[in-house]
């Protein structure tokens, strides 16, 4: 089995390789009297037909296709080498008319989320592990709930049990907001622990006020608050990790439709450009 | 909870015997007959009696014409004493074999091109959709009772008895006690050729015979050493080439041993949480470091653990498996420098070991004298240096994590790398687009660092699910070997969901064509099936979950292969 990193510097030679080949063909066919511009659109269409391919492949998992890693690779590569493509295409000049200009804006689109999908595919996953339990996305509502539902008997308990409503009343104005649902969104993205040491220093700093009963129900609440930030933190890096794809896709969509009506248009008028 | 509620009674051995139906005079007419009557009751003390083994470590089996006791090829913890009546055993040796599908075993096809494609449209709406309509046995083959007292039998015996070679075993005989002892697969598919009244024996019981009865273990070696040893020596290549005469000599004088502390991996599993220190104490010693060896001990079945005094620890370096040797390059290595060297590392059961070992001086006279010397290491866990820098690129927390949770029973063992798999479940997509959209594994499972071992069967080595099925529906895949399970068979007893210790086999209620649940046609209550991953064995790209994970972080890995291992854990 050959290594990652073997494998990365194996593809990024191929890809350097043939973007030199494009550049070089490029240099040579600019000096020849037909224009490049066909050439490079169609090869640029065929790439980004066989980019997109890779979605429908992703359904066809029982037909010997080839592993849906290799076609990854493929992709990414693929993708890279269609930026050199487009440039080429556009002649290094900013496109203008408000069709090239959406066309250009639209394929910008696909070819940053697709590079913002592979970052945040290759550092996101990591870091998912260096925190609470792996849970799956689809259960995270639910342990949500569960956690909440805990601390409120907690709360609730105070009441009958301790006759005294400090508890209570902290929950409702500090903790009932963190407990109802995700929160910290951002936070969690960018790694700041902020939100969860702010929360325990509230509470920290509010156990003067109680007695002895309520501070082991505060620290049976600290230990939910910890739980709840932890699931939040896989809610957040989950949910990136699955959200960009939302803008990948349909966008690729998209951008084959309008090359089509952009390959339809060159050709209508190549004859009026002679 | 009060405390009195909190007591009870010291759980023993027998307290859940193997049948409640074994009566006084039932003991006493099986003690009456040879080789029982042969016994020297007096070996065996309290609480261990010889009758109380027969009671409650024994059941007796009605046969009729036809039904299969044991088939060739599936796992037994059980043998079988013919009580009355005569049974049949097919002769593998003729060439001429009874076919699958005679013995209700399912033949796995792979889908042609355009079935693969078909799925598309063709995969049910339902979930676990059964096809009612399929007959649930070939026609030559047929099937009686309910639940764990299914049986299939064969039909047209007397055309059977003409077409393939076979024996009859008469009643006094025993059969099935090598494969139950030696945990491996049964050798011979055995059936009753009339109405026949059998005991069947659980292994524990067998055992404790087997000890302290001198005549029984005799009678078992010489059936070891005549039907089972010289092709377990053969498959070894240093003994491959040995010659007749020299063969003779080793199966004289190979010495069959046994070694267990429980029976299935559950209570293996119970035993692994003490942790690896613990359980290294509990395993019982097969070999020690630092002694000189006295043969070369060969790993039937089960599964063994290398170690090494580290600190004031043990370290563990490795696992052998069956078909693998110890001790050879300690003797290989004295032989050549005619000192006696110690052995580097000590050899430990895991739960249920079987091992045959031959004496130094035949290794010596018959293997390295005559040149055999080199071709046995197999694994590289059985030299030292080669060992301890395997674990250390792997990492020797990983074998340990791997070895504590018996996990490299598993030949293809699914591990997810927590690194790399974005969690975008297209593995678990894929897999349940293989399964007529019902997934056979979850993405969920014991971690260690970043490796994810996922809830999906492993199809171990030695698949201690295929124990017990009554009707032989779970079994091992006739081409690729993969353990399967056969919708048509399964009569949903649980027996193989119970004994995965993976949690890899999960009961499901059936539905048909429409989604309404399957119910039997007596009680009404819903039909349950067992199910688990197939490693795809009916598609055609192989394991549809590794072949759909677009990040190379989901692998189904060899892990008795150290190799295989280390080529995944060192990408």
């Amino acid at each position: 089995m050959r290594s990652l990193a073997a494998r990365r510097w194996y593809s990024l030679g191929v890809f350097a390789l043939l973007a030199a080949v494009i550049l070089a063909l490029y240099a040579i066919l600019s000096f020849s009297i037909h224009p490049t511009s066909f050439a490079s659109g169609w090869t640029l269409w065929g790439l980004i037909l066989a980019l997109a391919a890779y979605n429908v492949r992703k359904r066809l998992t029982f037909l010997p296709l080839g592993s849906s890693s290799k076609w990854l690779q493929v992709h990414i590569y693929g993708g890279l080498l269609s930026f050199v493509l487009f440039i080429v295409h556009v002649e290094f000049r900013v496109p203008s008319g408000a069709f090239e200009l959406s066309l250009t804006l639209l394929y910008f689109i696909v070819f940053f989320s697709g590079l913002g999908g592979l970052a945040i595919s290759r550092a996101i996953p990591a870091r998912l592990t260096t925190r609470g339990e792996e849970v799956l996305f689809e259960r995270i509502p639910k342990f949500t709930k569960r956690i909440r539902d805990d601390v409120e008997n907690i709360v609730l308990g105070c009441i009958s049990e301790t006759q005294t409503t400090a508890i209570p009343e902290f929950y409702v104005e500090h903790l009932k907001h963190f407990f109802d649902g995700p929160r910290h969104f951002w936070q969690h993205l960018f790694q700041s622990s902020r939100p969860r040491n702010d929360l325990l220093g509230e509470i920290r700093s509010h156990e003067r006020f109680l007695n002895k009963d309520e501070r082991a129900a505060v620290q049976r609440i600290i230990d939910l608050i910890c739980a709840k930030d932890d699931l939040d933190h896989q809610y957040a890096l989950q949910w990136t990790l699955k959200v960009w794809l939302f803008a990948h896709i349909p966008f690729t969509y998209a951008l084959v439709i309008f090359s089509v009506f952009h390959l339809v248009l060159a050709h209508a008028f190549a004859g009026g450009s002679e | 909870m009060s405390q009195g509620r909190s007591i009870i009674p010291r759980p023993k051995r027998w307290d859940v015997p193997f049948s409640d139906e074994m009566t006084d005079d039932v003991v006493e007419r099986i003690l009456s007959v040879a080789p029982f009557n042969k016994i020297d009751r007096k070996k065996f003390r309290a609480p261990i009696t010889l009758e109380g083994i027969i009671q409650n470590d024994a059941r007796l089996v009605s046969c009729q014409e036809g039904d299969i006791i044991i088939r060739e090829g599936d796992w037994g913890n059980s043998a079988f004493f013919i009580l009355s009546g005569t049974v049949r055993v097919e002769l593998m040796a003729s060439g001429k074999f009874l076919p699958p599908e005679k013995l209700g075993r399912p033949v796995t096809k792979r889908k042609s091109l355009f079935r693969a494609i078909a799925q598309m449209w063709s995969n049910s709406k339902e979930p676990e959709f059964r096809d009612l309509s399929q007959p649930a046995l070939s026609s030559e083959v047929g099937s009686r009772g309910s639940g764990d007292r299914t049986r299939i039998y064969l039909q047209d015996i007397p055309r059977l008895l003409d077409k393939y070679k076979t024996v009859a075993l008469e009643a006094g005989e025993l059969f099935g006690e090598i494969a139950a002892l030696g945990r491996m697969p049964r050798t011979a598919t055995v059936f009753a050729e009339g109405e026949a009244t059998l005991v069947e024996f659980r292994w524990q019981g067998l055992r404790e015979i087997f000890r302290k009865d001198a005549s029984m273990r005799t009678h078992i070696e010489t059936k070891f050493r005549n039907n089972a040893l010289e092709g377990i020596l053969r498959n070894e290549p240093s003994f491959a080439n040995t010659a007749e005469e020299d063969m003779q000599q080793l199966l004289d004088q190979a010495e069959f041993n046994t070694f267990a502390t429980y029976d299935l991996s559950k209570q293996y599993r119970d035993m692994a949480r003490g942790g690896t220190e613990g359980q290294l104490t509990e395993e019982p010693l097969v070999a020690k470091e630092g002694d000189y060896p006295n043969g070369v001990t060969l790993i039937c079945s089960g599964l063994a653990r290398l170690s090494q005094r580290y600190h004031n620890g043990h370290r563990t370096l490795g696992y052998l498996l069956p078909g693998q040797m110890y001790g050879f390059p300690e003797i290989e290595e004295g032989w050549k420098t005619q000192k006696q060297l110690p052995l580097s590392m000590s050899l430990r059961a895991i739960g249920y070991l079987t091992t045959v070992t031959v004496p130094t001086q035949l290794v010596e006279r018959l293997v390295l004298e005559k040149g055999g010397a080199g071709k046995s290491h197999q694994s590289p866990a059985l030299d030292v240096a080669a060992a301890a820098q395997t674990v250390t690129n792997i990492g020797s927390d990983i074998i340990e994590f791997a070895v504590d949770n018996s996990l490299v029973q598993g030949t293809a063992t699914m591990i997810i790398d927590l690194d790399r798999c974005t969690r975008c479940d297209d593995c678990v997509r894929a897999c349940s687009n293989a399964h007529d959209n019902n997934p056979r594994f979850l993405r969920h499972g014991p971690i260690h660092g970043q490796y994810m071992i996922a809830n999906a069967c492993m199809h171990c080595a030695d698949p201690v699910c295929m124990i017990e099925c009554p009707t032989g529906a779970i079994s091992r895949d006739l081409a690729g070997g993969q353990v399967v399970i056969s919708d048509q068979t399964c009569v949903g007893c649980t027996r193989c969901a119970d004994n995965c210790s993976y949690d890899a086999i999960r009961m499901v209620e059936v539905r048909d064509g429409v989604g309404n649940l399957i119910r039997d046609e007596n009680g009404r209550l819903p039909i349950q099936q067992a199910t688990k991953c197939d490693l795809c064995v009916e598609q055609r790209i192989g394991p549809a979950c590794q072949n759909a994970c677009p990040h190379d972080a989901l692998y189904r890995v060899n892990m008795t292969d150290l190799n295989s291992l280390g080529s995944v854990f060192n990408r």
